[in-house]
């Protein structure tokens, strides 16, 4: 039988970056590049990795990895990047340097200083998913024995998509005992909701005020019941079983939802910790950083045309949010990216597989040992740094402006888009994460809809329809199930072309996605 | 003793972290199928490494053999024509039809790895196993499959 030479192969031992929950995993590369993963059998993961981790080496080395900049679609070397990128920090107050995901702690700290030492005075970060606001929670890190001790667990979300390796750990303490409550939030039937003691199905949008509900926060005039679809006589038995058992604990793994408000959600949760006194786990897919503004005040000033450039570190923003495309069109846009896009001036970034450096898991910080010579042509942050400026890494602390968030005004805003009349024949987009839709790498995904709506629409199961929002269209094939409400369509948010169809609002200065309107009909 | 890819129908819950380890390692084709029952699961299928393999039978140009020691079958990419037969005669279904690089994808064990497949080694739940004749008829796998719902199959089995 055929054997890889162990001599020309090396298997380096480093951390999945794929989501928070910081699974061990190998990366196994030779003198040509990366070859695959390897599970690492006395890891955190007991050997075992799910489809990210999995698929890894695919997005290492994917067919469309970026080897030189681009602008606008055409190669550009490297030296003459580096004037243009000298040019723009020239002017610093005409810059907005943004951030999204794909970054260890080093790279943030880096780029703050940098900033510093340039004079940028915007800085923010541009990934929307809750995560960013969610990264107050990682404060004490988490161990998968703490579960064993509890009776009682809320779970907001998914974790079954969001952090598959946690769901097993989740059911098997589920199907342990009997005596053990699990309590599922959630707007749509899941695979974590099918095995649920009580599953708390609350309309699209509605999870902050639920989670409101349960913290025992009154909101004058709000009628939680009617406005979530949850009895009261629930919610009050949930809140008291919380409290209650002293090592309940809270998940919560919204990812890609696309609807909530995010700031209210995690207003809720934190009013939830402290009225049962239990920690909130966040699974999220990156945990973000912060900068020293919001990203929605840099959309205002370059309104106002006062940015002129966006310098963007990550590897998703701002191809992923099309819908973002007019505004962005009056700013010049470098950003870093993995993969090749046709808009904007793409820098080629290592991936956080490839680094060495350390990022934030629920497990705590946790060292990326990768090491190893990037995909042809990628550069890490900080050799795109040195293209303008050298600077040392220094503490790199920046802090965002308090915002007070005004729990009855947002509250309010929830329930007049609820009462909104909705289009005939239109329904309510919802996105959702699913295990195995990594980057569009496993095809494309079906759109869910209810067979009463299916039916109403003319559409049978075989069929592909077109779907239309404000900002957009796309096709896909459809899966009728029950798991969705009347009213509702769900779909996997994964590409940017599902992304681009959501609507979007800026309160408070943050970006926030909100139920869609979507009109729905059989393609030809 | 020969191996097989086994699953474990009690304990699958349609995570696909096979499907990608297998494309992950095979050049982003994977080589594990999956049949997608009625839209509520999805389950691995597995080339089974058949004693009697209906896919040599078939190919025209031998590009399929079977190594009697280790039980694998295997194709040659070298040999192989590009001519579907195999995918046509399997009874199971598990190569998959549509041709890559003018080739039939066929599942080979991994033998390129000492620890066996990948598919297995990835599996998020464990249902997917790497066992001789002997550990199979032991098992009784997949006998407690009473629901269509992966959790709640696993319930029954607790």
């Amino acid at each position: 039988m055929k054997k890889v030479d162990p001599t020309f192969t090396t298997v380096k031992k480093t951390v999945c970056p794929f989501c928070s929950f910081g699974c061990e995993l190998g990366v196994v590369f030779d003198d040509f590049g990366i070859r695959g993963v390897e599970y690492i059998k006395d890891g955190s993961s007991e050997g075992r990795l799910c489809p990210r981790g999995s698929a890894a080496a695919l997005y290492l080395n994917h067919p469309l990895r970026l080897s030189m900049p681009i602008k606008n679609g055409k190669t550009l070397d490297w030296t003459k990047l580096g004037k243009d990128l000298k040019n723009v920090f020239d002017k610093p107050r005409k810059v907005a340097v943004t951030f999204d995901r794909n970054l260890t702690i080093e790279d943030y700290q880096s780029i703050i200083s940098f900033c510093k030492a340039t004079g940028v005075e915007n800085i923010a970060s541009t990934y929307f998913e809750p995560e960013a606001l969610l990264r107050e929670f990682f404060g004490k890190p988490f161990s998968v024995d703490e579960i064993n001790k509890a009776r009682m667990v809320l779970v907001v979300g998914d974790p079954f998509n969001q952090t598959p390796m946690f769901s097993k750990t989740l059911i098997e303490w589920k199907l342990s005992n009997r005596k053990n409550r699990l309590v599922v939030v959630d707007t749509m039937k899941t695979p974590t909701a099918t095995f649920a003691s009580d599953f708390l199905k609350c309309r699209v949008d509605t999870e902050p005020l639920l989670l409101l509900a349960l913290a025992q926060e009154n909101i004058e005039g709000l009628d939680v019941p009617g406005v979530t679809g949850v009895a009261a006589s629930t919610i009050a038995d949930i809140s008291k079983g919380l409290h209650k058992d002293k090592d309940a604990l809270i998940f919560v793994c919204l990812s890609f939802a696309h609807t909530y408000d995010s700031m209210l959600l995690v207003e809720g949760l934190k009013r939830l910790s402290a009225y049962t006194g239990k920690k909130i786990i966040p699974f999220v897919e990156f945990p973000g950083f912060e900068g020293n503004q919001r990203f929605g005040a840099i959309i205002e000033k370059i309104k106002k045309k006062k940015i002129k450039y966006l310098v963007n570190f990550g590897e998703l923003f701002p191809f992923y949010y099309p819908q973002l495309g007019k505004i962005l069109r009056r700013v010049s846009i470098f950003a870093t990216a993995p993969i090749k896009h046709k808009d904007h001036t793409v820098l080629p970034v290592a991936l956080n597989l490839e680094k060495q450096g350390t990022i934030l898991t629920n497990r705590g910080e946790q060292a990326l040992s990768g090491d190893i010579n990037p995909a042809s042509g990628a550069r890490m942050v900080n050799e795109i740094l040195d293209l303008v400026k050298q600077t040392k890494i220094g503490d790199g602390a920046v802090a965002l402006p308090e915002v007070k968030v005004d729990l009855a005004e947002r509250a309010k805003k929830i329930v007049a888009r609820i009462k909104t009349p909705k289009k005939k024949k239109s329904l309510r987009l919802l996105g959702e994460k699913i295990a195995y839709s990594f980057l569009g790498l496993f095809g494309e995904e079906k759109l869910k809809i209810n067979p009463l709506d299916a039916e109403a629409l003319g559409i049978k199961p075989t069929d592909t329809v077109s779907l239309k929002s404000k900002h957009g269209e796309a096709d896909f094939r459809i899966r009728l199930t029950t798991d969705v409400d009347p009213g509702i369509a769900a779909i996997a948010a994964e590409t940017p072309e599902v992304k681009g169809l959501f609507e979007y609002e800026v309160a408070d200065s943050m970006v926030n996605f909100v139920p869609t309107s979507v009109e729905i009909w059989r393609k030809g | 003793m020969a191996k097989r890819i086994v699953l474990d129908l009690d304990l699958c819950c349609g995570c696909r972290s096979c499907e990608a380890a297998c494309k992950a390692a095979h050049k982003g084709e994977a080589r594990i199928r999956h049949g997608d029952i009625a839209g509520e699961a999805y389950l691995p299928l597995a080339c089974k490494h058949c004693k009697d393999p209906l896919c040599i039978a078939a190919c025209p140009v031998d590009a399929i053999k079977r190594d009697d020691e280790t039980g694998l079958v295997t194709r040659s990419s070298f040999i192989c024509i590009g001519c579907q037969s195999c995918a046509y005669a399997c009874p199971f279904g598990v190569i998959d039809a549509p041709l890559v690089r003018h080739v039939s994808q066929k599942c080979d064990l991994c033998n390129d790895r000492e620890d066996g497949p990948r598919c297995v080694a990835a599996c998020s739940s464990g249902a997917l196993k790497f066992l001789g004749d002997e550990e199979i008829k032991k098992h009784q796998i997949g006998m407690r499959m009473v629901s269509k719902d992966a959790f709640f199959r696993r319930k029954a089995w607790t």
